[in-house]
């Protein structure tokens, strides 16, 4: 993104009309308010960025159908000019022109028409060069269908623009909408433009509005419309004098009729221009960070590397791209609404001044008199920086530039570091919100994603911190591992040609995340079937489940202008956290790994677990939805954003542990009630602390042995070098069980009756090894060394008899025969040996002993009796015996 | 490709493209919609992809394939455009549209839309004093301001007294001379006579009526003309920092409004107790926080001024009068009948207690009603002459009894239309809406398509537009309780309405965003008290929202 230079943040406001009370739409749904059509036909404003273009920023709602656009904005338009009365030097004409004409090139490339060209749009940077203002408004409003006022000033519109007349929405409801215009009025309008530079005047003012206009529909009579227009206006003899290039491209520009009047890629190239047409080197896209081509190919450095250094000065805030400005403009208490309100732009009437005063049962109103306030006023106001410099005043220089090398430091060591160490502690809402923390974190990452994925590592290492908002979708495509040319891979896939999945889709989409504006606007909803169907048509094995929308919708959210990103994303997901989820039949992946949670509830909360076992509360009545689409069926977007920048770091066997932090959050409500009133609350889930749900899922997740979760329709092993190099460095809570080395002490798979019939989670000896530190052998194959601290606590209880105890045993177990251990009411009997395990309630308890089925039954007890954390030696004592780890007591007993 | 529904006329054309695969020339044709209906370059992505797929094209002509398919896109798409603007033209030469029609049009549409050609805005009293009072009462002259009205206020409430006294003794006086005269009836006197003294006694009950609310007319109009000329000259001093001597007023003006607690006060306070909160959240993922209140009280509480009030009345009075000009207002349904006046029934009882304080700000209730009287009237016009013009569209079909009403007295409102009265000296309520019912709603079925729940639904979304941000329902559609209304009937009537409610405002969260609200539902006071309506109440904060289930799709299947 091209950095903010000289530019200003202008804002600026309109309404959409607003829609004709109780009609519905095609589909029995209610009609989108055209304010959020709007909204969804904006977005993709932001990513025309051309020099000769004001770039668009952000866009928002207010209330009564209100729209304010942000947008770059500068202070000196040709109004200017039009001011001093005085007419232009050819030159400064033909640069106008010039670059007026590039703008217009590059948006007729993107497919749209500026159609309200005119000086006070034309805007100028400090250097005197052409920023074109509102270029999207024709486009934005659906070529005018959306708004009540006509697009355009009547001085400037094209005869042909006349004669289709305006599009009021009211007129052609029951008509054909009228075609929108096409790039050549923006010719016509740039000839009167140009004419009334040349002349110093303002062309056409003593006229009324209907009188303008008749006046453009008669030149069409005219040979010579330059004379004409000069003769009226007196001011013959200048144009007479004007250069013969000028003179013929005013004529060029001002031709009557559409088809023998150039458009603005063949007037660039036009012989009139060509003096200054060298000056300029034509617009080159800046790459994006996935695409085939090389990001640096046209990199140039200067011979003497400090020439970059020179120029700065200061201002290092201005080296930073307009949106980042913007993002953290709003942070530092900028209010859209407040300023128009200050400038006077947003003029409201009280509302019981305004109310009408019938209404028809049919809810159309009488006696409320048009309201002035909702007139257009198409001023654009600057908004002032100083709040935000204030705010950053106190930021070096140096952060504006961290240095990446260092593995080490991950925050810029300058003065504030020991203060945003303490804002790392402070919650995430806080650090949002915090202006000087989220440039820190903006800047970092932006230059982290730059070097992406060279940088892939501390990417993870930071994320894992927290993810700053403005850049979550392309920190997510690097945590998911997105390379290469998606672009090109979305492309080749047939979107179009109908499928029978279709209807679903054209079912599901209208009421997945409707809440959200960017989701619910018709361009959101094109999106959204796009994705969905390249998702469903290139994965043939798999079919589309409902559920599958909610889980584009945050994909979708983030990379709204960048479908093939959004794919992207979502093709990665799917297979790390949702193996086989969407298979035509996926009944056996989806029962292990509700029976696999049903133990973690167990493993996490034995209370909870007894009494919704004993109520007959199930997963399979609630979770489903939970883990098919990843939560995102049950949380609103914010929340799904701060749970998935942890999920991501995950493994696959995380989701549980968010499962079982959900149900803690809840724990009160759902112990303190029957199933009737269960099934009620979880069929529209109460509020959740999501915040609260991240950090408890974290802590579940250490205290969960990795083997705990295995599940046999997990996604097999990656094939190794995948990573191609760039690998992050596994840690042992980041990587899948699944992906490490399987070996004679691993997990085996279990049949899934077998496995609904233990109510606690199995470990393997692997895990067992690992976590007791039973170090000296050669078969510990942990992957990485960890701290202690990171690793849960153990106790190991053998269960068989104290004989073959006494012949080998794990370091450090306990021995409870099983005969012995419970009394007939089901409680632990009381010896020395239960008392130690009492005390150490709380640790991981691992059942040892010969047969699995033995253990399964004892930890059922323990966990009847509400111990935590019970889980089963898999394969028994047996596995143990081959590792040479078994010790035998010494003889004093 | 969903069809949109305004139809543009759409054409078919072919793009050929040919390319040499060793020896062999190959043809490439393909019928392409015009116009595009994304950007030419997404068009391209699109189209390209699917060409290369479908026809199986070799890897070597995909760039050449994806220039020729731009610039035959692009040049279509430019002739599609000239030729529409050279009709468009033509028809002018033509005359098929006439030049001066057009130019009307769009004078029209640019001084109806945008400040720059709209015609000077009048300046308005009423909103040049909103602004002003609006400003003075988040001043400290707010207390000066609230005093001045309390003792309007109380001249008015002795002014009421006096004329309730003397309505009384002329009706003792009258009612014991009738007695006399109902003594001598077949003595001295004839029924004639009876009648006549009937008749008389009416009539002087009449004059005195009359004479005392021209007098409280009176009083009203100088009383809202001194208010009103009082604050503007206070706004002004209060401008003028010079002068101080309106300040020194008003820190002089000793507060008045602190009387003793009368017990009357304290027994309706407690009355009022009757109520119970709720907070509910709507939405499927993303929710909305609502208030809900469920009182047992007689609707017009929330209207009534206590005239000796504790403390709680001056801060009631403050609230209203600040969010007055504010953006959360709050409104009341009063259900009436079908004529808009306010001679009989809750309306007469209403417009009573309208009359009891001075309202320095709106006209004076009839006059209001004189204005909607007028509106319903241009209301019916403009539809009767919409429906001339479109006869082929039949409105709501069944409806010819109603047509028929309409067309004996085309004054009168239909059940499921209301009108909004407006007012600053109600204690809890700055908005009224006479919603007209009929006798339907005393009856036990009416179901959600009933025209006063539609009518809820229309107040609900002028609440969304016009930021009323608390509105108090008649929970059972009906203001005082009869015999027929038993429990079971309670109960069936009150879940409609919650129901229909909830889903009025979850549809008004889309309109507005979702800003929270609320909602108080009023039972009448009877012997029905909101404790035994509670199962009801609860089963509305959790009923199940009506998301998707996950199930598989038909696709394959």
């Amino acid at each position: 993104m091209p950095p903010m230079k000289d530019a200003r943040l202008g804002a600026s406001t309109f309404f959409a009309s607003a829609l004709p009370h109780d009609i519905c739409g095609s589909n029995g749904l209610p009609l989108t308010p055209n304010s959020i059509k709007i909204l969804g036909r904006f977005q993709i404003l932001k990513t025309v960025s051309h020099p000769r273009l004001c770039r668009y920023v952000d866009i928002s709602r207010g209330k009564h159908e209100r729209l304010i656009v942000v947008a770059e904005h500068y202070e000196r338009s040709l109004e200017d000019f039009q001011r001093a009365g005085k007419p232009v030097s050819q030159d400064k004409v033909l640069q106008v022109a010039y670059e007026i004409l590039e703008g217009l090139e590059f948006m007729n490339k993107h497919g749209m028409m500026h159609r309200a060209l005119a000086p006070r749009n034309v805007l100028m940077d400090c250097r005197g060069n052409v920023k074109l203002a509102k270029f999207g408004l024709y486009h934005m409003t659906n070529h005018g269908a959306d708004v009540d006022f006509p697009i355009g000033y009547p001085s400037y519109l094209a005869p042909e623009v006349i004669a289709k007349g305006p599009s009021r929405p009211s007129d052609c409801s029951h008509g054909e909408l009228p075609r929108p215009s096409g790039p050549k009025v923006d010719v016509w309008s740039l000839g009167i433009l140009l004419f009334e530079l040349c002349v110093g005047r303002r062309l056409l003012q003593s006229f009324d509005i209907s009188e303008r206009l008749k006046f453009i529909l008669t030149l069409g009579c005219m040979d010579d419309i330059v004379t004409v227009l000069a003769e009226e206006h007196g001011c013959l003899d200048v144009i007479k004098e004007l250069p013969e290039n000028v003179l013929t491209l005013l004529r060029k520009c001002l031709t009557f009729q559409p088809s023998r009047r150039p458009t603005p890629s063949e007037l660039l190239k036009d012989p009139a221009l060509q003096e200054v047409s060298h000056l300029y080197t034509p617009f080159r896209k800046p790459v994006s960070l996935f695409s085939s081509s090389l990001r640096c190919a046209y990199l140039e450095l200067p011979e003497d590397i400090s020439e970059l250094c020179q120029d700065e000065g200061e201002e290092y805030l201005a080296e930073r791209s307009i949106e980042e400005v913007y993002h953290l403009w709003c942070l530092a208490g900028g209010d859209l609404e407040k300023e128009l309100t200050n400038k006077e732009i947003i003029q409201s009437k009280p509302p019981i001044c305004t109310l009408p005063n019938f209404l028809l049962e049919d809810g159309e109103c009488f006696g409320q008199g048009r309201d002035r306030s909702f007139l257009l006023d198409d001023t654009t106001i600057t908004l002032s920086l100083c709040q935000l410099k204030n705010r950053l005043k106190d930021v070096t220089g140096e952060a504006y530039y961290p240095l990446l090398d260092d593995e080490q430091s991950s925050l810029p060591q300058s003065n504030s570091s020991s203060e945003l160490s303490a804002a790392v502690a402070l919650p995430l809402v806080i650090r949002e919100r915090d202006t000087e923390y989220q440039l820190l974190r903006i800047v970092l990452f932006d230059r982290l994603l730059q070097a992406y994925p060279y940088k892939k590592n501390q990417v993870w290492k930071e994320a894992r911190v927290d993810i700053p908002p403005l850049l979550r979708g392309l920190t997510w495509a690097a945590l998911l591992g997105i390379e290469g040319d998606i672009q090109a891979k979305y492309d080749g896939i047939d979107k179009d040609t109908p499928i029978p999945t279709d209807r679903q889709i054209e079912v599901d989409i209208p009421r997945c995340h409707q809440y959200d504006e960017l989701l619910s606007s018709p361009q959101g909803h094109m999106k959204f079937r796009r994705v969905l169907k390249a998702w469903v048509v290139s994965h043939p094995d798999l079919v589309y489940w409902q559920g599958l929308d909610s889980l584009c919708a945050p994909f979708l959210y983030l990379n709204f202008n960048n479908e093939a990103l959004a794919y992207a994303c979502m093709s990665a997901f799917i297979p790390k956290y949702l193996y086989n989820f969407f298979l035509k039949d996926n009944s056996h992946v989806i029962q292990e790994y509700l029976t696999v949670f049903s133990q973690m509830i167990a493993f996490h909360d034995p209370e909870l677990s007894n009494h919704l076992n004993e109520i007959g509360f199930i997963p399979d009545l609630y979770a489903i939805p939970w883990f098919l689409t990843m939560f995102t069926h049950v949380f609103p977007l914010h929340k799904i954003f701060h749970l998935w920048d942890t999920l991501l770091l995950g493994n696959s066997s995380f989701p549980f542990c968010i499962g079982v932090a959900i149900l803690q959050q809840l724990r009160d409500r759902l112990l303190a009630n029957g199933f009737n009133e269960c099934i009620l609350l979880f069929s529209d889930l109460p509020e959740i602390d999501i915040e609260r749900c991240v950090r408890e899922s974290i802590n579940l997740f250490c205290w969960t042995p990795k083997s705990a979760t295995y599940r046999q329709h997990a996604q097999p092993p990656k094939v190794a070098g995948d990573n191609n190099g760039f690998g992050k460095t596994p840690s042992y809570y980041s990587s899948d069980y699944q992906d490490l080395p399987k070996t004679d002490l691993s997990r085996e798979p279990l049949k899934l009756s077998e496995l609904k019939a233990e109510s606690s989670p199995r470990i393997s000896a692997e895990d067992l090894i690992d976590l007791c530190e039973l170090s000296g052998s050669g078969h510990c194959k942990a992957p990485t060394k960890k701290t202690k601290s990171s690793k849960p606590k153990i106790l190991a209880v053998d269960i068989r008899s104290s004989e073959d105890f006494s012949r080998g045993h794990i370091p450090g177990s306990i021995n409870i025969p099983y005969s012995t251990a419970f009394g007939p009411d089901g409680e632990l009997v009381q010896c020395p040996a239960t008392s130690t395990l009492q005390s150490f309630r709380g640790r991981v308890i691992v059942i040892v002993s010969h047969a699995v089925m033995r253990a399964a039954t004892f930890a059922a007890h323990l966990v009847k009796v509400n111990y935590p954390r019970v889980c089963i030696l898999d394969g028994g004592i047996n596995k143990m015996k081959f590792t040479g780890l078994l010790t035998v007591p010494s003889p004093q007993i | 490709m969903k069809k949109s529904k305004v139809k543009v006329s759409s054409s078919e054309k072919e793009f050929t493209f040919e390319f040499r695969a060793g020896r062999q020339r190959c043809v490439l044709r393909v019928p392409l919609q015009f116009p595009a209906r994304s950007p030419v370059h997404e068009e391209v992505r699109d189209l390209h992809g699917r060409l290369m797929l479908l026809h199986r094209m070799p890897c070597f002509v995909e760039e050449d394939l994806k220039n020729a398919l731009t610039s035959f896109i692009q040049r279509e798409t430019l002739e599609d455009y000239e030729r529409e603007a050279e009709e468009a033209l033509q028809r002018l030469t033509t005359g098929e549209v006439d030049i001066d029609m057009l130019a009307n049009t769009w004078a029209k549409a640019y001084s109806e839309t945008t400040l720059e050609h709209a015609r000077p805005e009048e300046p308005s009293w009423d909103e040049d004093f909103a602004n002003v009072y609006h400003e003075l009462i988040h001043s400290p002259a707010s207390d000066t301001l609230l005093n001045l009205e309390h003792n309007y206020f109380l001249s008015i409430s002795e002014l009421i007294s006096e004329r309730d006294m003397e309505l009384k003794k002329l009706q003792e006086r009258q009612a014991a001379e009738m007695d006399s005269v109902m003594q001598e009836l077949g003595k001295s006197l004839s029924d004639q006579d009876v009648n006549a003294v009937a008749s008389q006694h009416f009539d002087a009950q009449q004059v005195l009526e009359n004479k005392w609310a021209n007098e409280l007319k009176q009083v009203t109009a100088i009383q809202k003309q001194e208010y009103q000329e009082w604050v503007i000259k206070l706004h002004q001093d209060l401008q003028n920092p010079n002068n101080s001597t309106i300040n020194e007023e008003i820190k002089v003006m000793p507060s008045q409004l602190t009387e003793p607690p009368d017990p009357g006060a304290r027994l309706f306070e407690e009355q009022r107790q009757l109520e119970e909160s709720f907070t509910i959240h709507l939405g499927a993922q993303l929710k909305t926080m609502h208030n809900l209140r469920l009182v047992r009280a007689d609707v017009l509480d929330f209207c009534k001024h206590r005239r000796h009030g504790s403390s709680g009345v001056k801060l009631r009075r403050l609230q209203t009068a600040l969010s007055l000009y504010s953006t959360s207002l709050c409104g009341l349904v009063l259900l009436v009948d079908n004529r808009v006046n306010s001679y009989s029934g809750i309306k007469r009882d209403f417009a009573t207690v309208s009359k009891e304080c001075t309202d320095f700000h709106f006209l004076l209730l009839e006059e209001q009603l004189e204005v909607v009287q007028q509106v319903v009237l241009y209301a019916r016009a403009q539809r009767s002459s919409k429906q001339r013009d479109q006869p082929e569209v039949p409105r709501n079909g069944g409806n010819e009894d109603k047509a028929k009403n309409l067309e004996r007295n085309p004054s009168n409102i239909l059940p499921g239309e209301f009108y909004i009265s407006r007012h600053s000296n109600l204690s809890d309520v700055h908005v009224v809406f006479h919603l007209c019912v009929d006798d339907n709603v005393r009856s036990g079925n009416i179901t959600a398509r009933d025209p006063a729940i539609m009518g809820l639904r229309n107040i609900l979304k002028v609440c969304c537009t016009h930021d009323i941000t608390t509105i108090t329902v008649p929970l059972l559609l009906v203001h005082d309780m009869s015999e027929e209304m038993t429990i079971p009937w309670c109960l069936k009537r009150a879940e409609l309405v919650f129901k229909c409610v909830k889903g009025f405002m979850m549809e008004m969260a889309s309109w507005d965003g979702g800003i929270s609200r609320t909602v108080q539902f009023l039972v009448p006071q009877s012997e029905h008290a909101p404790g035994r309506m509670e199962p009801s109440v609860n089963q509305k904060p959790s009923p199940a929202i009506a998301v998707h289930p996950l199930c598989p799709s038909g696709s394959g299947q």
